[in-house]
């Protein structure tokens, strides 16, 4: 019997048994395709590696700004695709490596739980039963399709974020249907290869819930590349390469050689035997608190299938949480001080609490901003462009709630202000921390003293 | 040269002794030997007399404050010298003292670590005082505890050095923000937070005593109830009682106690109560149960040639116990006086204490007729063997002759005995000739 049986190999489900098995724990992982799950093989690795190659491409195409002058700029599409596919399979094959170093037992075939019994959790895979003490759950998420009138998923033309990823050229045009982190990020890559894209969105931003006024800021630089947007616009029905849609009460349509789906994710509870377990679901995901155990006994769920933050580092972290606990050393999770990164050019970070949701909550806070020029090292390097850092305080202690930032390389930052977070630091304390000179980074000092 | 009298230290676990009375006042005069105030621990109490004659200088406390040990009380001097010196931390003397001067602290007070010398806090609580002792807030000092949100364990919820051992050994490490708040407001922090790797976050802290609704009060003990905490439970703890239930026909005593109350119409004194009725019966009884007018004590049974009566009698305080010593030598109308006088004397708070203890009692018999209960468990007061419950008077059906039932009148006895000392079979006897005497009561009265 194994101490711990893991469904999903990808961040959750790995980080788990590798804490496990470095605890000396028994551990059996199943993963039915790729070790890495959606993160490594179609989603956070290959996404950003080809967002860097587009990133520098457009850098080069604008280097006369900084002095020089770099003839016949042009890519390789294949080249670049090639390029990420080694990276994405150096790194699951060092997942792979992991796993046998801390001598996990890895299974590559789909498991069905059976259900728990006397002597253990059964699950069966296609030619062997095994029994573990506890469950792992970490089968992660699907990208949602919605129920659009026409859409024929087998279409080539229809793209989620995995076809998007295997294709083996550059499109000439291509409509992104939602304009989450997930659609702007594709519109900002396949923008700068030089496709026409257009990005279709039923709210009134860009970026779903993150920060109104830096959405409105990443929206308008992009449409300054081109990027053509239809905001509080409702898809009615895609017709072969047509997609119509709703806006304005008028009916509009528009033409593309790919079509991509970004409405969201949706956490996988079917297909591997959940239901002969009897958890608790909500919302559509594995219900958990926050030792992330869910209402059945040494059965536990992390990542993407909890539908709570559907994102690669809470999986990480939520994986360790299990593990710490399973071992003897009390942990929890905290959702307070999650960050949040969009790729595009420039990067979009955030973490902690937005205007909107500090005062729904009904907290008093205080609000200070300041373009990203006020850095010195932000305006030597980003050439006529400009950012912006928004903190947000405790009105009555100062201490840090929020902080939203537009302008590269915020995603190297927020870091920072995730730790300031979590140790409810003040105003008091952060005005006595020494940034670095000159680094972007320096903008975080600057609006705390601007307050 | 002025001399301080401190509170003594009475025994390894005692931190704090309470004042009872101060009998002298600021600019008395005192002589060497002479008591000057009485205090309490939660076992007994004390008197402490003067170590040399002089006058009173300063009182430093009030009657009921609660003092630790080895605490200066008061000074006893010659007149006109200082004493400030002597005054416990930084609190100010009472509103008599003579003079005014800042505190002074001689060199040797403060390097007082190794035994407990703690300084004392004043009676109320400002927010703006941390409320520490002076050994704690060295070490919180040193291992850098931060003590603005602890609960103290101490006097009155002063900090002291177990409290920040407690904090060191939990990881007591408050937010910025958290500390913040502390200061501000009125809370309380756990040992361990939801913060990181168990730090206390803002949100971890309760604010004391207000739950938003002030659902609720806490409101400390007295002395007596934790006294009397402590008896009930070691009783039943530490012996096997149980309690047999019978009730007997209660016309004689009605008769009987209808006429004490024709003769009382008549101008006679003497109120003799059911329950006095009872108490006699039972003393005779007891005369002839040597082994339940008894003490347990472990290996031996101590049987009393007299009975020593305890009666229990419920005061504002709580419940007192006196003991009517030699019960069995008075008459209806002595026992009588003597139970009325000893719950006056037990009302007033001017009862003798000897008479108060476990021990004085050799059983004891506990009324609560008059509450309208019907049966109840009383607890014995060990070391005693048993004690005899008297419940209300109740109509039960009874044979009154030839087939015929009728309500007579019961009264129902519940006795508990101690079956380490004496059997059922035994107690049973006991109490069924308790009831029979009852039934059969003859007295002058």
């Amino acid at each position: 019997m194994y101490d711990l049986a893991i469904i999903g190999g990808g961040p959750a489900g790995y980080t788990a048994a590798e804490r496990a098995g470095a605890k000396g724990l028994s551990v059996i992982l199943f993963e039915k395709t790729e070790l890495g799950g959606v993160c490594l093989n179609e989603g956070c690795i290959p996404s950003k590696t080809l967002l860097y190659a587009a990133k520098l491409y457009e850098n080069a195409r604008n280097a006369s700004k900084y002095g020089i002058t770099i003839k016949g700029t042009s890519y390789d599409f294949m080249k670049m695709m090639a390029r990420k596919n080694k990276i994405v399979k150096n790194l699951v094959g060092a997942v792979g490596t992991k796993m046998k170093h801390y001598q996990v037992e890895v299974v590559r075939a789909a498991a069905a739980i059976q259900g728990r019994f006397p002597e253990g959790i059964k699950i069966e895979t296609d030619n062997n039963t095994f029994i573990a003490k506890n469950l792992l759950i970490c089968t992660g998420s699907e990208a949602v399709i919605p129920p659009i009138k026409g859409l024929d998923k087998s279409s080539d033309i229809i793209l989620t974020n995995r076809e998007i990823l295997a294709l083996e050229r550059v499109p000439e045009s291509l409509v992104i249907i939602g304009g989450g982190v997930v659609g702007i990020e594709f519109a900002c890559l396949f923008n700068s290869l030089g496709t026409k894209v257009t990005v279709i969105e039923l709210l009134d931003k860009i970026l779903g819930e993150m920060d109104a006024e830096i959405s409105s800021h990443l929206q308008e630089n992009l449409r300054k590349r081109s990027v053509i947007f239809h905001l509080s616009s409702k898809v009615l029905e895609i017709k072969k390469d047509e997609v119509i849609f709703e806006k304005d009460k008028n009916r509009h349509n528009i033409r593309a050689e790919k079509i991509l789906l970004s409405i969201g994710r949706r956490p996988v509870t079917e297909g591997f035997g959940l239901e002969n377990l009897g958890v608790e679901l909500l919302r559509g995901g594995i219900k958990v608190d926050r030792k992330m155990q869910t209402n059945i006994p040494n059965v536990y769920a992390a990542g993407d299938v909890t539908g709570f933050s559907l994102l690669a580092h809470t999986a990480y972290r939520e994986g360790e949480v299990v593990i710490n606990n399973l071992t003897g050393k009390k942990d929890h999770m905290r959702y307070n001080a999650i960050p949040a990164v969009v790729y595009t050019f420039p990067e979009v970070s955030s973490v902690g609490l937005t205007e909107k949701l500090a005062s729904d909550k009904g907290i008093k806070y205080k609000l200070a901003k300041l373009p990203m020029t006020y850095a010195g090292r932000f305006m030597a390097e980003n050439e006529g462009e400009n950012g912006l850092c928004k903190i947000l305080i405790g009105e009555k202690y100062g201490e840090i709630l929020g902080v939203h930032m537009i302008g590269s390389p915020s995603s190297e930052i927020i870091y920072g202000a995730a730790m300031a977070i979590e140790n409810e630091m003040t105003l008091e304390e952060l005005k006595e921390v020494i940034f670095p000179h000159p680094t972007v980074s320096e903008i975080f000092k600057e609006v705390i003293f601007s307050f | 040269m002025a001399v301080a009298v401190i509170m003594p230290r009475q025994g390894q676990s005692v931190e704090s002794c309470i004042i009872h009375t101060i009998y002298k006042s600021i600019g008395d005069k005192v002589e060497k030997g002479e008591m000057i105030f009485d205090y309490e621990t939660d076992k007994a109490s004390f008197e402490e007399t003067a170590p040399e004659s002089g006058t009173i200088l300063a009182i430093f406390f009030e009657p009921g404050d609660e003092v630790p040990v080895l605490t200066n009380v008061l000074v006893i001097g010659q007149p006109g010298e200082h004493f400030e010196e002597f005054i416990p931390g930084n609190r100010k003397t009472t509103a008599h003292a003579t003079e005014k001067n800042a505190p002074i602290k001689t060199p040797g007070e403060e390097e007082k670590t190794d035994t407990v010398v703690e300084e004392t806090i004043s009676a109320q609580t400002g927010k703006d005082q941390q409320f520490i002792s002076p050994r704690a807030r060295k070490i919180a000092d040193k291992k850098g505890i931060d003590t603005s949100a602890l609960t103290g364990s101490g006097p009155g919820g002063r900090i002291i050095e177990r409290d920040i051992l407690l904090a060191i050994e939990r990881g007591n490490r408050l937010t910025p923000l958290a500390r913040k708040r502390a200061a501000n407001q009125n809370v309380s922090s756990p040992g361990i937070g939801s913060g990181l790797a168990g730090a206390i976050t803002s949100a971890d802290l309760k604010e004391k005593g207000m739950e938003g609704d002030n659902s609720f009060e806490i409101v400390p003990l007295s002395n007596i109830r934790k006294i009397i905490a402590h008896a009930m439970h070691q009783s039943l703890q530490n012996s096997a009682q149980l309690t047999h239930h019978l009730s007997a026909d209660a016309r004689r005593l009605l008769t009987l106690r209808q006429e004490v109350k024709t003769r009382m119409s008549k101008g006679a004194f003497a109120n003799i109560t059911i329950n006095d009725l009872v108490c006699l019966a039972v003393v005779r009884i007891l005369k002839k149960y040597s082994q339940v007018n008894a003490h347990f004590l472990s290996d031996n049974l101590k049987k009393f040639k007299r009975v020593n009566l305890g009666v229990a009698i419920d005061t504002e305080r709580g419940l007192m116990v006196p003991a009517v010593c030699n019960a069995d030598l008075y008459s209806i109308g002595e026992l009588s006086a003597a139970i009325k006088s000893l719950t006056d004397a037990c009302r007033k708070g001017s009862v003798n204490p000897d008479v108060l203890s476990p021990e004085a009692a050799s059983f004891t018999v506990s009324n609560l007729g008059n509450y309208g209960v019907e049966m109840f468990t009383p607890i014995i007061n060990l070391p005693q063997v048993a004690i005899l419950g008297v419940n209300t008077i109740v109509p039960r059906p009874k044979d009154i002759g030839n087939g015929v039932y009728g309500f007579v009148p019961h009264i129902g006895l519940s006795l508990t005995y101690d079956h380490r000392a004496i059997d059922g079979s035994e107690a049973t006897r006991f109490l069924k000739d308790t009831a029979t005497e009852i039934e059969n009561l003859e007295v002058e009265l």
